[in-house]
Formats: C-alpha cells, sequence, structure tokens
C-alpha cells in the first residue's frame, strides 16, 4: 500500500536502502527534512538511506505532502473527509496517516482541513507473541481481567491489543470478541490478525460502538483503542455494567500521571479495569514495564 | 470493368463523408456520455461517498465505449501508472478541440480533491458546462453529420459524371 501513497522518489529509498520493517514512523512536513522513527532512533531520510546530518536529508515540499494525502484517500478526498475532520486518514492495511493544515470551521463544526502542510504515517507492525509475556496474568480461570493496556504514543498499545486478541483465538478461548476499531488501525487486514472469533466495528465512535455492538453481537469482550473521553468512559461503564469484559487502551506514561488524568476518575473510583499494563519505549516500543491490578500493586515485574 | 470503378468511386466518397459524420456522432456521444459521468459523480459522492475508481468502473458499457477511454487513463492515473498531464489523459482521442480538452482537463484535475460539498458544486458547475458543450454538438450532429454523408455522395457522383 505505501507504494501506492508515496511519491516514487521516497519510496525507492525506502524500498532499496531501509529495512521496511523496522521504520515505525515516517514524518514528512513542508519544506522540512523527512524524518524516519526507527525503532526508538529518530533520523533524517537521504538519498542513500538514513543520516543524521541534516545537509544530506531530503526535503519534503507542500505539494508532496498533498499528493501524499490524495493518494492515501485513494484519489477521494470527499470519501475519507469524516476521518480527515478527525485529523487522520487510515488506509487498507491499517496504515494510520495523522494530518496537519488548517481545520475549516462553519457553525461552530469542523467542516474539512484544507492547506495540508505535514503528514505522519504510522506503520502497523504485527509483531507475533508481543503480548505473550503478559497473557497470564490478563487471564484467570478462563476468565479475562477488565484491562487498560497504557502507553506514551508510539510505544505499542494497539500491536499489544491486536496480538492477545490473536492469542485468545490462538489458544481457543471461543468467546465472542467484539473490535471497536474506531480508527481502523487495529484490524490490518492480515490473514488471522484479529483470530477467528472476532467481530469488527470500525469507524464508530465509542459510545455508539459499545452499545449497538452489545444489542447486536453479543459480545463476551469488547476490545477497543485509545479511551479518551468522557463519553468513552461512559460507554466502558455501560459495557462492564452489561456483563462484558473491556480490554482496552489508553495514552498515559506512568501510573502517577494516570491517576491525575481527567476522566479516569470513575474507572479509578468504581475499579473498572482489574488489570493495568503499563508499556514503555525504553528498550524500544512494546517494552513492558510492568502489570498492576486495580489497587495498583504490581503483580508483575 | 469501367463502372465498377465508378461504383467503387462513389462507394469511396460516401465512406470518407461517412467518417466525417461519424466525428460528429463521436463527440456528441461523448459530450454526453461525460454529462451522465458527471450526475453519477454528484449522485454517489453525495449518498455512498463511493471512490472515484468505483465510480469509473461501474459505468455501463454503453458509456464506457462512448468516452473513448479517457476513463481507462484516469483510471491508470489513480492506480499511478501515469502522471495526470493532458497528452495522458487524452491518449488516443483525437476528435476533441484544445478549449474542449482543456475544460475536461481542468474538470478531471478537481476530482477527488475536497469535500463532499465542494466537490459537489464543482461538479455540478462542470455538468452546466457539458450541457452547453452537449447542446453544441447534438446541433453540430444534426447538421453536419447527415451534410457530411450527402455530400460524400454528391461528390461521389460528381467524380462519376466528370470521368464518363
Amino acid at each position: 500500500m505505501l507504494e501506492k501513497i508515496l511519491p516514487d522518489e521516497i519510496y525507492n529509498v525506502l524500498a532499496k536502502r531501509v529495512n521496511f520493517k523496522s521504520i515505525n514512523e515516517i514524518r514528512i512536513r513542508a519544506d522540512k527534512p523527512i524524518v524516519l522513527l526507527i525503532g526508538s532512533q529518530r533520523t533524517f531520510l537521504s538519498h542513500s538511506g538514513t543520516t543524521s546530518n541534516i545537509k544530506e536529508a531530503i526535503f519534503a515540499s507542500k505539494v508532496m505532502v498533498e499528493d501524499i494525502i490524495f493518494r492515501a484517500s485513494e484519489c477521494s478526498i470527499y470519501s475519507v473527509n469524516e476521518q480527515i475532520k478527525k485529523g487522520f486518514i487510515v488506509t487498507k492495511g491499517g496504515i494510520r496517516l495523522g494530518i496537519g493544515g488548517d481545520l475549516i470551521e462553519e457553525n461552530n463544526t469542523i467542516k474539512t482541513m484544507t492547506n495540508f502542510s505535514s503528514v505522519n504515517i504510522r506503520l502497523p507492525h504485527e509483531i507475533k507473541n508481543c503480548s505473550l509475556y503478559a497473557f497470564d496474568y490478563l487471564i484467570d480461570e478462563n476468565k479475562v481481567y477488565n484491562t487498560l493496556v497504557m502507553s506514551p504514543p508510539g510505544a505499542g498499545k494497539t500491536t499489544f491489543l491486536r496480538d492477545f486478541v490473536r492469542q485468545l483465538s490462538e489458544r481457543n478461548y471461543a468467546y465472542n470478541v467484539l473490535v471497536l476499531d474506531e480508527r481502523g488501525e487495529l484490524d490490518i487486514g492480515t490473514l488471522g490478525c484479529i483470530g477467528n472469533f472476532a467481530d469488527k466495528i470500525s469507524f464508530a465512535k465509542k459510545s455508539v460502538g459499545f452499545e449497538n455492538g452489545i444489542r447486536s453481537l453479543s459480545p463476551n469482550i469488547i476490545v477497543t483503542d485509545e479511551l479518551g473521553q468522557e463519553e468513552d468512559i461512559d460507554a466502558v461503564n455501560y459495557a462492564i455494567n452489561c456483563g462484558v469484559t473491556v480490554f482496552a487502551s489508553v495514552h498515559c506514561d506512568t501510573i502517577d500521571n494516570f491517576l491525575r488524568k481527567p476522566n479516569f476518575e470513575k474507572i479509578i473510583k468504581n475499579k473498572l479495569f482489574q488489570r493495568y499494563v503499563l508499556l514503555s519505549m525504553k528498550n524500544g516500543p512494546g517494552t513492558l514495564e510492568g502489570i498492576y491490578n486495580e489497587n495498583f500493586s504490581r503483580v508483575r515485574l | 470493368m469501367k463502372y465498377v470503378l465508378l461504383i467503387l468511386l462513389v462507394c469511396v466518397a460516401t465512406f470518407i463523408g461517412y467518417v466525417f459524420s461519424k466525428k460528429y456522432r463521436t463527440r456528441a456521444n461523448f459530450f454526453q456520455a461525460l454529462l451522465y459521468l458527471c450526475q453519477k459523480f454528484d449522485i454517489e459522492i453525495n449518498f455512498s461517498r463511493e471512490r472515484l475508481k468505483n465510480i469509473f468502473e461501474s459505468l455501463d458499457e454503453k458509456n464506457k465505449n462512448n468516452l473513448k477511454g479517457i476513463d481507462k487513463n484516469f483510471i491508470s492515473f489513480i492506480d499511478k501508472e501515469v502522471s495526470l498531464e493532458k497528452e495522458n489523459l487524452f491518449k488516443g482521442i483525437t476528435f476533441l478541440k484544445e478549449d474542449e480538452k482543456d475544460l475536461i482537463y481542468t474538470f478531471f484535475k478537481s476530482l477527488g480533491r475536497s469535500d463532499v460539498d465542494s466537490q459537489s458544486k464543482e461538479i455540478k458547475n462542470f455538468q452546466s458546462r457539458f450541457e452547453t458543450l452537449v447542446t453544441q454538438t447534438n446541433a453540430e450532429n444534426k447538421k453536419y453529420g447527415s451534410l457530411s454523408i450527402k455530400l460524400g455522395v454528391i461528390a461521389g457522383l460528381l467524380l462519376v459524371v466528370i470521368f464518363i
């Protein structure tokens, strides 16, 4: 898919001179050097591969940024405008493009984004067994704990969630899993990436997805990415009260910061989650910092 | 033998007239198909948010034929096989005037570049301009299409009279 999105000049260098599998992010900003995130290292893209010397870096143009976004929409910006309004586009294969530009507002609602100035291409990775070291702590006598996976952006939350769903399926835990894929990132379209027992609702707000999903698909477990808004927390609360297990993620770098996070008081006070998994970038994305119980005492590490 | 050659001459002259008349018919059909494409775009974009490639591919055979390959040339651009240059878009199309090519090129360049409202307004704008061209080319076809065949027959007969 990346070859359909990127200009040939950039794609050819990446394909021939850089190991694709190692790239986590490609940041392309108008009139700025192209930056790659490889593991936890940032480096410039040059014609010979990667460089730390800015003078050798390939600079992107505004036309290049606009062309990438146009291509990512399959030459149909209008078809992804709802995503663009939220600041991203997700392509087939789960490649997520975060977009910077001018938001156009009309009657207090965002109409669209124009004048694109930057794009952050996040490449999804399917790292098999990356949740394995935590798996046994998140399951007890065939019951999956309500679990919240925490990490800073780009530290492997989504990859962890995806692998957890696959692990459940591989170990024949025949739960009905509902994957609420609000941003289209969880299911990257590879064979079996979300297992054999998963249904999927994509691009729906969590409040809508939880309610509709529980009514129509009767899931045992709901897996969803990036809780944040108060309505997300209410949706989680609703699901748990309905007897559905929730496996979710949130942006946060430490337990202390999580405890101070706005909107999450209800979760902490009511002990909605029994397990918290903290990931970091310390030894590369997906580094397990610890697993905690509902009282935030470590159960592992 | 002489009469056979003379009949052949009439046939050739008539055929030349037919070729000229076909050009007018092709132009009329082309703009009619382009107008239909605009209407289809407007509906699909507003209601199903269907992607451009799918809209082109779902065109019926008759309109596809009448578009004379411009749809395929644009799909090649969507598939990143060629850039959206004028010569790539009008590859194999010889019956359009330069100003018509400019208008159609601008139309194709505007496709897929904006949100639903803006795209729809843009399409409607082009639609009204294509409507004018449909009227013009239909009138041309009516006037010069049959005239070309008649002129071909007359020219053939005239040559026969001269040769006799």
